[in-house]
Order: structure tokens, then C-alpha cells, then sequence
């Protein structure tokens, strides 16, 4: 047994990480690169700063009495809940992720990166990187820029809110939520632009999974990033109408038990991802 | 040999006439999206509601099915104007997974391949090449929208016991002009948007978040700003309260949210305002070369 875990050890040591480091750090600032300054991406900024404009609206136009705080609290985690993990997130990283591999496919320039002396695995991780590094960048500001535009208007109360109640606490949570949704639906995506020509109809099933969710078995909701993520909400907000009626009520998990079972189903997806690169083949003239 | 009086000599036989060149597109616009196996899957898929609709209204009919099925309760089983919006939600939702599958494949391929300058250099015109288009991405959703939904209508008329079909008239009209205002849009929309992406892949996302997007963005506004307008974002609200006004439906779930009828129809028309200046500005016989 030892002696296994000593080959393993020394496998792992002689393998080159210095050099995979440097391409994989070279390959995801190119891929930033694309991925935020191009006039291609600007609607992933709409999609992530919408909400911030129109919180900003509220804060020039309206008045903000202290007892509207615990109101507008509300609405945040609404906007989170409803309009980031099943709208803004979910569409941005199908736009970012599935541009990755397929995006490449269709531009014919996928065969450049594989033709060139880099490990495949090391490709993908680095493409990987590079959208979670830009889904992170555009929606957590966002969610900052909410977040502090949100109380802004309530001067001193909402400084006390934040600072010395649990606004921070809230904040936090917030972008512990979007940080698992993005590497999440990141993840899911990447694999099926590499399994599916047109990866939509795909994701749009796990839009509908994703929104069908609460009214699922228990069991069944486990296969789902979104139940993951409800759990780890600091403040819920129930559905309305008929959906509230037919939500299933699933016991309470711990925020790190949550948080460990979505990276769990990251690392998972990831790793076939990894063994689905190694046999990935390009014919152009059927893209 | 010698070559001579080979001049140009304009065609003198008989020439199509100028509203029939359009049907000529259709056609062709039609083969292409039915040559694809997921349009026919997604068809196929849309017609499934209808199979259990259709049980509906015969347990509703049949009083020894019910008995047998129902120990005689009716209760859900009323086949009313509601019940034939429900109906008319469910295929109208189906037919937005269909115009984003078939809508990109009707032009994103003339664009991406720069087919536009060939194709508008026969005698059609910018127009007639979009209605061309239209014809076919329309007639392929009224396949799952207001047909099978009279299919059904004519259906309860000839299984009730009694005289049912010419008493509810408005609840047929309803569905007419409900679905065929719905796929209306649909078709400028997921035409429009399909020739502003050149990507097929990105065209299918892009429809379903034009659909969806402003619905959470009009969420946001009615929320933070308190105000009712934000729904004329919402597209499912403002199309569900269309519908029921048109059928004569009782109040649906979300009574806090009404708007005017006007208002959605302004908006409708102001948005179907906007696809068509997007097409107007896309399709163009040019084409760009960048180098």
C-alpha cells in the first residue's frame, strides 16, 4: 500500500507542472481577454449590471425611510434568487462557457490550440479558468454594486445595517452563491458544448430541471445546482401562487454541506469533461 | 465556327408572378426546417400535452368513463374557457422551443455564409425575402399553436351531450387570435434576432433570453420601484392576460398584475416595431470583409 502511494508520489512529481502552469496561465489571459474586452461580450455587462441600474434608479428617485430596509432586503435576495441564479448567471455562463470550446469550433480555430504542444486537460482547465475568472469578475461587482447602491440611501441606518448588523454577513453569502453558480453552470456548460453541435436545447432543459426543481422529491432535487445554492441563502424568498403551493419543503442543509456538495458535482463534471476532451474530434464541415 | 448575334435577349416566357416568388422562398424555408430530425422531435413533443387534454375532455363527456376513473367527481373537469387557455399556454410555450430551433436555421445560414447578396440578386426584394421566411416559420408554429387547439375545440363540440360549440364561439376566436398574435411575434422575433447573431448555437440561447430576461428585469422594476409597469417587460404575464381577456377567462394567479389592454398591445407593437428596423438594418444584399 505504501509502496503504491510512493509510485503515485513520485509520478506526480516528475510531471512538468511548471510548464503546464505557464500555458495554462497564457492561455486563460488570452481567453480573458476575449471573454470581457470584446464588443461581442457587452451583453453579459447587460445581463449583469441591469439590476444595478435600476437599484440606482430607486436610489435617485425614491425616499428611503428606515422601516423600508427590511422591504428592500427582500427584494435583493429576490433579485439573487429569481433573477441572478435562474436568469443572469445561467444565461451568461451558457453565452461564456459554451463559447469556450464550441465557439472555437465554429470560428475554425479550435485545431490551432490542439495541434500545439499543450496537454489537452491543461487546455480545457485554462479555458475553464478563464470564464469563471470573467463570470466571477462581472457578476460579483455586480452584486457588490447592488448590494451597496440597495443601502446606500439609508445613510447612517444602513451603514449600521452593513457594518454592525448582518448586512455584511448577507453580502458575503451573496457572493458565495453566485461564485458556486458560475463555476457550476460554468462546468455544466463546458461539457455539453463539447457533447451536443448546439448545446441550447441542452441547457434549456436544465433551465426548465432548474425551475421544476422545488416541486421535485427531495431525491430528486439533489441533482440540481440551483437546490444547492437555496439552501445556502441568508434570506428566503417563497415562490408565489400556484408554485408555492406545490413546492416540496426539503430539510435544512448546512451552508458547508451545501457548498460540498455542489464542488463535489464541479470536480465530477470537470473530470469527465477532462476524459471527453482527450477523444475530441473537430470536423468542420458538418459545424 | 464564327460566334455571332449572341446578344442579350431579355427571357420572353412566362415569368412568375411577383406575389408567388415569395411562396417560392416559403417553400424552400419549409423543407429546410422540417429536414431536421429535433424540428420534427420537438413537433412530435409539442403534440404530447394535447394527447392528455384530449383525455381530459373525454373523461369530461363520458359519464361512465368518469364514473370508472373519477368515482364521478367532476371537479377540475369543467372544459370552459380556462381550461382551453391552459391549453393554449402549454402550445404556446411549446412553439417558442420551436422557433428557436427552426428561426435560426431559416437564415443564420444565408448570413453566415454570405448567401444574401446571391439570393436578393433574383428578382425579390428585401421584403419579400423576409415575408418569404415568415410564411414558412409561421406556418410551422401554426402547426402547434391554433390548430391542435381547434382540433380540440371541435373535438368537446362533437363529445358533448350538449349543444356546446356554437354557445362558446369566443372561447374559438380566442384561440385564434390568441395563438396566431403569439406566433406572430415569435416569427419577428426569432428572425430578427437570428439575423443579428451569426452563430446557430448562440441564435437558440439568445431567443429563449429575449423571452426571459426582460421577464426577470420587469420583475426587478414592479419590485424596486413599486409600480405595475414593469410587467409590460414580462412577456408570459402580458401574453397569459391577453389570452384570458380574448377567451373570456376567469382571473388567472396573478391578479395584482394587471395591465391595460391597450397598453399590451402598444407594447407588442412597439417591439415588433423594433425587430423589424433590426431586419431592416441586417438584411442587406453586402457583404462585409474584414482583413
Amino acid at each position: 500500500m505504501l509502496e503504491k502511494a510512493a509510485m503515485v508520489r513520485s509520478y506526480l512529481v516528475r510531471q512538468p507542472w511548471g510548464l503546464w502552469w505557464m500555458q495554462g496561465w497564457r492561455l486563460t489571459r488570452i481567453e480573458v481577454r476575449r471573454n470581457l474586452f470584446s464588443w461581442k461580450a457587452s451583453w453579459i455587462y447587460f445581463l449583469a449590471f441591469i439590476p444595478t441600474f435600476i437599484i440606482f434608479i430607486h436610489l435617485v428617485v425614491e425616499t428611503h425611510p428606515s422601516i423600508a430596509m427590511a422591504d428592500d432586503t427582500n427584494i435583493l435576495a429576490g433579485i439573487v434568487q429569481f433573477y441572478y441564479l435562474r436568469l443572469g448567471v445561467f444565461f451568461g455562463c451558457l453565452g461564456i462557457f459554451s463559447r469556450l470550446i464550441r465557439g472555437e469550433m465554429i470560428e475554425r480555430s479550435l485545431h490551432y490550440y490542439l495541434l500545439s504542444p499543450v496537454r489537452r486537460e491543461v487546455l480545457l482547465l485554462a479555458k475553464f479558468a478563464a470564464g469563471s475568472f470573467s463570470a466571477l469578475l462581472l457578476f460579483g461587482s455586480a452584486i457588490i454594486a447592488d448590494f451597496a447602491l440597495m443601502y446606500a440611501g439609508y445613510g447612517a441606518a444602513g451603514r449600521d445595517f452593513i457594518f454592525n448588523g448582518p448586512g455584511l454577513g448577507q453580502l458575503q453569502a451573496y457572493l458565495s452563491i453566485v461564485i458556486l453558480a458560475c463555476l457550476g453552470y460554468g462546468a455544466v456548460f463546458l461539457l455539453l458544448s463539447m457533447i451536443f453541435r448546439n448545446p441550447t436545447p441542452a441547457a434549456m432543459l436544465v433551465l426548465g430541471w432548474e425551475a421544476i426543481n422545488p416541486v421535485l422529491p427531495s431525491l430528486l432535487q439533489k441533482i440540481s445546482v440551483a437546490s444547492y445554492l437555496r439552501h445556502l441563502m441568508p434570506v428566503n424568498v417563497p415562490g408565489e401562487g400556484i408554485f408555492a403551493l406545490l413546492t416540496v419543503q426539503t430539510e435544512p442543509v448546512s451552508g458547508w454541506a451545501a457548498a460540498l456538495g455542489l464542488l463535489l458535482l464541479i470536480g465530477a463534471v470537470l473530470s469527465y469533461s477532462c476524459y471527453r476532451i482527450r477523444t475530441l474530434e473537430i470536423r468542420y464541415t458538418t459545424e | 465556327m464564327s460566334v455571332y448575334k449572341h446578344d442579350y435577349r431579355a427571357y420572353t416566357g412566362k415569368v412568375t408572378p411577383l406575389w408567388a416568388r415569395v411562396l417560392v422562398l416559403a417553400r424552400y424555408g419549409w423543407m429546410d426546417a422540417w429536414s431536421s430530425k429535433i424540428t420534427v422531435g420537438l413537433f412530435t413533443f409539442s403534440l404530447l400535452p394535447l394527447i392528455v387534454f384530449m383525455i381530459g375532455i373525454y373523461l369530461a363527456n363520458n359519464p361512465i368513463a368518469r364514473a370508472l376513473i373519477m368515482k364521478g367527481g367532476q371537479e377540475g373537469l369543467a372544459i370552459n374557457a380556462r381550461y382551453f387557455m391552459i391549453v393554449l399556454q402549454f402550445q404556446s410555450w411549446a412553439a417558442l422551443a420551436l422557433t428557436s430551433w427552426v428561426a435560426p436555421r431559416l437564415i443564420t445560414f444565408d448570413l453566415a455564409d454570405d448567401a444574401l447578396p446571391i439570393l436578393l440578386s433574383h428578382p425579390i426584394s428585401r421584403f419579400g425575402y423576409v415575408f418569404g421566411k415568415f410564411i414558412a416559420l409561421f406556418a410551422s408554429l401554426s402547426l402547434v399553436t391554433w390548430v391542435p387547439c381547434l382540433l380540440l375545440f371541435a373535438y368537446q363540440g362533437y363529445s358533448s351531450t350538449q349543444p356546446w360549440a356554437a354557445g362558446n364561439l369566443r372561447i374559438a376566436a380566442g384561440l385564434v387570435v390568441g395563438a396566431v398574435i403569439w406566433i406572430t411575434f415569435l416569427s419577428i422575433l426569432g428572425l430578427a434576432l437570428s439575423s443579428w447573431v451569426k452563430w446557430r448555437v448562440l441564435a437558440t440561447g439568445i431567443i429563449f433570453a429575449a423571452v426571459f430576461v426582460p421577464s426577470g428585469v420587469g420583475g426587478i422594476v414592479s419590485a424596486i420601484l413599486h409600480t405595475k409597469w414593469g410587467s409590460l417587460l414580462n412577456l408570459p404575464v402580458m401574453m397569459s392576460l391577453l389570452w384570458q381577456r380574448l377567451l373570456g377567462a376567469p382571473d388567472f394567479f396573478w391578479t395584482e398584475a394587471t395591465l391595460p389592454t391597450s397598453a399590451i398591445v402598444a407594447m407588442l407593437v412597439l417591439a415588433c416595431a423594433i425587430f423589424a428596423a433590426m431586419l431592416n438594418a441586417r438584411i442587406r444584399a453586402r457583404e462585409v470583409v474584414r482583413g
